[in-house]
């Protein structure tokens, strides 16, 4: 029939797109970096403080969205009772959401709210909260199975414990484990126990097996609702944000402007030799002999002693790194990109 | 809702004692050998079950209730999540040995106390010595004990070890548990129950040579799934009993999700029940929907807000129509005759149940054997043809009608037969009509058969007189009569009285089998709307999220972001723009001239109105959006950032989606 060949003929299609996308291992783009940019890079602070400032699009009708959504409240709470956990989808954050369902419906009852997009969360830090919080239980555990087991217990025999469980993002970073997950979905087939939870990314139902599906009893809700991941991307490390992880130009400058004349010239020497071998992918880094010759030559260290202690104080301040070859020979690296090396050696120059 | 508790209830425990039923046969097999294994070897069961998980639960809970009850106190169900090593193997099965122990015989707490206690040391041996302790304990026991009469037969009473997802488990673990427990058989008779989801193959991949020649395995098939969703959908669906029924597109979207999805009944009955809520949430008028008696209370005391309700729904409105015009104007404004017609055509709506599914039965009968099934295999299929048209219309009834035609007479006679069972057992007074009917139908075959014996007789006279005469002119009239005779194709008696059977059963399917849609009032008690259901069990995230991304008109209605077809408006929100302009990308995509494509996009909406003075701080502003959306689009699983090239993200997704 005419529908089931358009059917086939667009799999055939998807198929096609997948090779495409991933036959040739050379990929074309051009070879422009943020480094080139005129604008410096924004860090989280000012990023944050712009974006308040910026008007939210479409306000009018993300609210009206939501209260077609908030009208699903009472329903919500009939189905939890019923025994069926629900599960938000669809584009936008669903915090707001989740939060206002909390202070309208959740008021009077006791409830824990899991912020799965916080990046410390783990599933020990939630079933610790349920035993200390909801059930008074002073005491260590030691596995989160026998947690489970005890919650499990007491909930079972104390029929009258009741508890709603709002988890934020199930499918976070920390919480998309397999273990945790089953945990997650012991907890919430207990009748006692109502769970509410939001999940973003694409491919969240991955994370379930038939097994899990079964014990979480979800009912799906779509609940698109477009407003901004505020809170979910902030714990986000961007490329395009400044990471204070990495060595940036700024505290590179910092730490060079305090040291003797001297170990700027070694740092000097190092940064130049690296920028020359740039285009040399197996370049291993300088030798800790060639460099020492290096130095001696540049009138930069009269000892193999001090340019070791240097080279220390490098370590420490993470200018450098040391990795040993496969000849045992230690090399020197430095672990900054060459743009931002680049940037330094021009500063630098101006400088002197 | 109470209403609504209460079928729930009664629902789940036809389903319950249901389920219990049809493993019981299975049980009984497995209990009975049991008892028989004694050998060297480790006694073990494999149990095929299906790859529906979620169902086995059940089957194994009543399983080791019904050992417990016949054979023997010391069960342990053992699961894969809770044994990734041999340690916490050994003492989940200690635990569970001893708590069951202590079930059984409710010992004091002092007992119970030091039973946990053991738990912290578990070993083979200990589990032997308590093994050791506790049968000579119920050796020693006075016989007025419960415990000594159970095990009258045993010496000892073998301990049950059940592993319920055999795949799942780690092989080293398995082994070695099966290696330590083949050395201490002696003293402690182990019986091992392996529950399989897939294949009795999976014992001899999962278990090397050595292993498994230590066991001594005995196989055991379970129903299948379809099997029980048969069953499910005839006790369920197929009764006058509740009062709550399914429409055809709910009933199709349930079948599909069981046999394209999953193959779980638990998932089923779950699908049921939401329907269930579903219903009494959405509709008004479901309060009706209960047993007669209490039907007719509550047409009684409906309030005016409720008749105007019931005055709404379509079917009423073409019942109304239909009526003359005095009745008319009585219907749609005393509230007194309404509620009186109401309860009227609630009786008709239960009457027309009743008589449908015996009607039904019956015609199942008749097309079940039919070559090729034309009607389907499955008394549901031929209940969603019903349900969905009607079905006397279809082709396939047509031709099933015309196979039905064919039947040689013995085959006939059979099904009237069952036809007569189910309309007799069939609580509807309706059919005693039909009954004799039938039963006059079979008493002419049997008359036919008598008449065949007479007939033959004529026809061998005939035959004979063609010998006798020899004269060429009677021959030759002869021959040609006969000759006329077989082209005309005389209806034999036979052939007459099946005709009319089947076009009796053709009129039978015209009266009762008309769709549920056509009846006044079936609002309330068919629930048939699929698509509520279909999105909430068989969500599909992804597409939610793709034509929000691409078409952000179908969520958010302002007239700026309509757009057609492919193309999408420059006034989208910012992460509709960013993941556009990704779309256009291969497998890595450079910010930088990401950033700048988006900035132009964005610009082309601010350009006019913007001056060159603020536009640095312009920038600033759309710098920051174009971050946020890359998050975002970060977050949603579409990109990830690359380390193959500085300043390069990574596309995830292929295609246009």
């Amino acid at each position: 029939t005419l529908a089931k060949k358009i059917k086939e003929d667009k799999m055939s299609n998807l198929v096609e797109e997948y090779f495409e996308a991933h036959s040739s291992s050379k990929v074309l783009t051009s070879d422009r970096t943020l480094q080139k940019l005129r604008k410096r890079r924004l860090n989280q602070q000012t990023l944050h403080d712009i974006l308040k400032k910026a008007p939210l699009a479409y306000a009018a009708e993300i609210k009206e969205l939501n209260q077609q959504h908030e009208s699903l409240f009472s329903k919500w709470m009939l189905q939890l009772h019923l025994g069926f956990n629900i599960v938000l989808y669809g584009l936008g954050s669903k915090r707001d959401l989740l939060e206002r369902f909390r202070t309208s419906v959740l008021q009077d009852s006791v409830h824990l709210v899991v912020n799965g997009y916080f990046p410390s969360i783990t599933v020990r830090s939630i079933l610790n909260s349920i035993t200390e919080e909801v059930l008074d239980h002073i005491g260590t555990f030691r596995s989160p199975l026998d947690q489970l087991e005890f919650i499990i217990k007491r909930f079972k025999e104390d029929s009258s414990l009741e508890l709603y469980v709002l988890i934020h993002n199930l499918d976070s970073q920390m919480l998309r484990g397999e273990r945790s997950q089953q945990i997650l979905a012991q907890l919430s087939s207990l009748p006692s126990i109502y769970l509410i939870a939001s999940i973003d990314h694409i491919n969240a139902p991955l994370m379930w097996d038939q097994a899990k599906l079964s014990l979480y009893n979800w009912l799906w809700y779509e609940t698109t609702t477009f407003s901004p991941y505020v809170e979910e991307t902030s714990y986000e490390n961007s490329l395009l944000v400044q990471q204070s992880g990495s060595l940036a130009l700024s505290s590179l400058t910092h730490v060079l402007r305090s040291l003797t004349l001297n170990a700027r010239g070694i740092f000097r020497l190092l940064a130049q030799y690296q920028l020359e071998n740039k285009d040399n992918p197996s370049y291993p880094g300088l030798s800790f002999q060639d460099f020492y010759q290096q130095c001696r030559e540049a009138f930069l260290v009269n000892s193999d002693l001090t340019l070791r202690a240097q080279l220390t104080e490098f370590r420490d301040h993470k200018l450098i790194r040391t990795k040993r070859g496969a000849d045992g020979v230690e090399y020197l690296l430095i672990p900054v990109d060459d743009s931002t090396l680049t940037d330094f050696l021009e500063k630098e120059d101006e400088d002197v | 809702q109470q209403v609504q508790e209460d079928l729930n209830k009664q629902l789940f425990d036809n389903l319950v004692s249901f389920l219990r039923r049809s493993h019981s046969e299975f049980q009984e097999k497995t209990t009975e050998w049991t008892c028989r294994m004694k050998s060297r070897e480790i006694p073990t069961a494999a149990l095929v079950l299906g790859v529906n998980v979620t169902d086995h639960d059940l089957t194994f809970r009543s399983l080791s209730e019904v050992l417990q009850n016949n054979i023997t106190p010391y069960i342990a169900l053992l699961e894969a999540k809770d044994c990734p090593g041999i340690k916490n193997l050994m003492q989940k099965l200690m635990g569970q040995l001893m708590n069951c122990y202590v079930d059984v015989d409710s010992l004091e707490d002092e007992d119970y106390v030091q039973v946990s206690q053991n738990r912290i040391r578990c070993s083979m041996t200990s589990l032997t010595n308590w093994y050791e302790t506790v049968t000579k304990k119920t050796d020693s026991e006075t016989p007025s004990k419960k415990r000594t009469s159970s095990s009258r037969d045993w010496q000892s009473p073998p301990v049950v070890v059940i592993f319920k997802d055999m795949e799942s488990f780690t092989t080293k673990v398995l082994q070695d548990f099966i290696v330590i427990s083949s050395q201490h058989i002696r003293e402690l008779p182990l019986v091992l129950i392996f529950g399989i989801a897939t294949s009795p193959m999976i014992i001899h991949s999962l278990l090397p040579h050595s292993v498994s020649s230590l066991l001594c395995i005995e196989l055991f098939q379970s129903l299948s799934c379809k099997e029980h969703l048969s069953t499910i959908i005839d006790k369920l669906l197929l009764t006058a009993q509740f009062p709550f029924k399914l429409g055809e597109k709910v009933l199709q979207v349930l079948i599909n999700i069981f046999l394209y999805h999953d193959l779980s009944v638990q998932n089923f009955i779950k699908g049921f029940q939401l329907c269930i809520v579903e219903h009494f949430y959405s509709q008004p008028l479901s309060v009706l929907c209960c047993q007669p008696v209490d039907a007719k209370k509550r047409v009684n005391s409906l309030s005016h807000d409720q008749c105007e309700n019931i005055r709404k729904l379509p079917s009423f409105r073409r019942y109304v129509e239909s009526q003359v015009s005095e009745k008319q104007i009585a219907l749609l404004t005393a509230d007194s005759f309404l509620k009186e017609i109401t309860q009227k055509l609630l009786e008709d709506l239960r009457v027309y149940h009743e008589n449908y599914v015996s009607v039904l039965r019956c015609l199942h009968v008749f097309t079940s054997s039919l070559p090729k099934y034309p009607l389907g295999k499955q008394i549901r299929e031929l209940h969603c043809a019903c349900l969905e048209n009607r079905v006397w219309e279809t082709e396939e009834y047509e031709s099933s009608l015309q196979l039905a035609r064919m039947l040689n007479k013995s085959d006939l006679v059979t099904m009237l037969q069952q036809c007569v069972e189910i309309f007799v057992s069939s609580s509807g007074n309706e059919f005693d009509k039909t009954v004799e009917k039938l039963k006059e139908f079979l008493t002419q075959f049997q008359k036919l058969e008598a008449e065949a014996f007479q007939e033959r007789d004529v026809s061998v006279s005939s035959q004979k007189e063609l010998q006798k005469k020899t004269d060429l002119y009677h021959l030759q009239k002869t021959l040609l009569e006969l000759k006329e005779s077989r082209r005309s194709k005389k209806l034999t008696k036979f052939e007459m009285l099946r005709f009319e059977v089947v076009d009796y059963i053709d009129s039978l399917v015209r009266n009762y089998l008309v769709p549920a849609d056509h009846k006044t009032l079936h609002e309330i008690a068919y629930f048939n709307t699929a698509s509520v259901l279909r999105g909430h069990l068989n969500a599909a995230p992804r597409i939610a999220l793709h034509t929000a991304l691409n078409n952000p008109y179908c969520y958010l209605k302002n007239q700026a972001l309509k757009s057609d077809g492919g193309r999408i408006s420059n006034k989208a929100p910012d992460i509709c723009i960013v993941y556009k302009l990704h779309l256009e990308c291969g497998r890595l995509i450079n910010l930088v001239d990401w950033l700048e494509a988006f900035s132009t996009v964005v610009m082309a909406v601010e350009g006019p109105n913007a001056d060159a003075a603020s536009s640095d701080q312009v920038d600033d502003i759309i710098h920051a959006r174009f971050i946020r959306a890359v998050s975002e689009l970060e977050l949603l699983g579409f990109i990830k950032p690359s380390k193959r090239k500085t300043d390069h993200v990574a596309r995830l997704t292929w295609g246009g989606c």
